[in-house]
């Protein structure tokens, strides 16, 4: 992204000269940031497992912009209802619209049905992420407290797509090898 | 007999000239990146990310838990507009 191009200096905050049209139905994007999104990556990917995979496939057919954009628009709702539920936000002026595939299953993650959350252990956890370079093995503490609360109040579960079977995952693993930089 | 504590005058004035410097460095380093450690082995993904971060927050460590993200965000981007090598 910024490898390729030459120095530009803009004393201007850049605006787009060609916004989307207003025929493109209008999605609020996700205002988390780089952290608080890794923090809560795995139950994201695994709520948004479907749209998600859509959304890949998509993009493999065709790279250009315009061909994914319903796509798209059903990733960024999907992230934005995990992240809404997780942070427990029930008077948000314009909630996300529910996806309409959603089958009567997933009913526990409803708009309406937001009484959870696990504000408290999310924020340690993407705090602690900020303080050691992102690094997932850094943190296991705050993290196996986030997974317990997320796993108990909204019934995901973290698992690590490619891990050997029979073995405990690497953020299960008692003694691990790589854990946070020695102060 | 006396100590000669003249001869461990050195090992001071170098634990504290490297302290000082090494202190200094951290405290500079903190500053620039809002009070905490600085990131590094940054990958072009992680280099977007952090780029995402500052169209949001307006600093490059600034950090949000925000689920809408602010009104001009989605018309900030220059990514769109860059030719594609």
């Amino acid at each position: 992204m910024s490898t390729h191009r030459g120095a530009a200096f803009l004393d201007q905050p850049y605006v787009d000269p060609n916004p989307l049209p207003s025929s493109v139905p209008h999605v609020d994007e996700l205002g988390a940031t780089s952290a608080p999104l890794k923090s809560a990556s795995f139950f994201i990917g695994q709520h948004c497992k479907d749209v998600n995979e859509d959304f890949m496939l998509c993009k493999a057919e065709n790279r250009d912009p315009a061909h994914c954009l319903k796509e798209g628009r059903k990733v960024t709702r999907c992230a934005a209802e995990v992240y809404v539920v997780l942070l427990h936000l029930p008077d948000l002026p314009t909630l996300p619209p529910p996806l309409p595939t959603q089958s009567p299953a997933d009913s526990s993650l409803s708009i309406g049905k937001i009484r959870e959350s696990c504000l408290a252990e999310f924020d340690a956890h993407w705090q602690c992420l900020e303080k050691n370079n992102q690094y997932f093995q850094a943190c296991r503490k705050p993290e196996r407290a986030l997974n317990q609360c997320v796993f108990t109040k909204l019934n995901l579960s973290k698992t690590i797509p490619g891990s050997p079977e029979g073995q405990p995952q690497v953020h299960e693993k008692k003694n691990p090898i790589f854990t946070r930089v020695q102060k | 007999m006396p100590v000669p504590w003249e001869a461990l005058i050195p090992f001071a004035l170098l634990t504290a000239c490297f302290g000082a410097t090494g202190t200094l460095f951290s405290v500079a380093k903190r500053a620039t990146n809002d009070g905490k450690p600085p990131r590094y082995n940054l990958d072009a993904w992680d280099q977007m990310m952090v780029e995402r971060d500052r169209r949001l927050t307006g600093s490059h460590r600034g950090q949000s838990t925000e689920p809408i993200a602010p009104k001009g965000f989605a018309t900030s981007s220059i990514w769109q507009t860059e030719r594609i090598q």
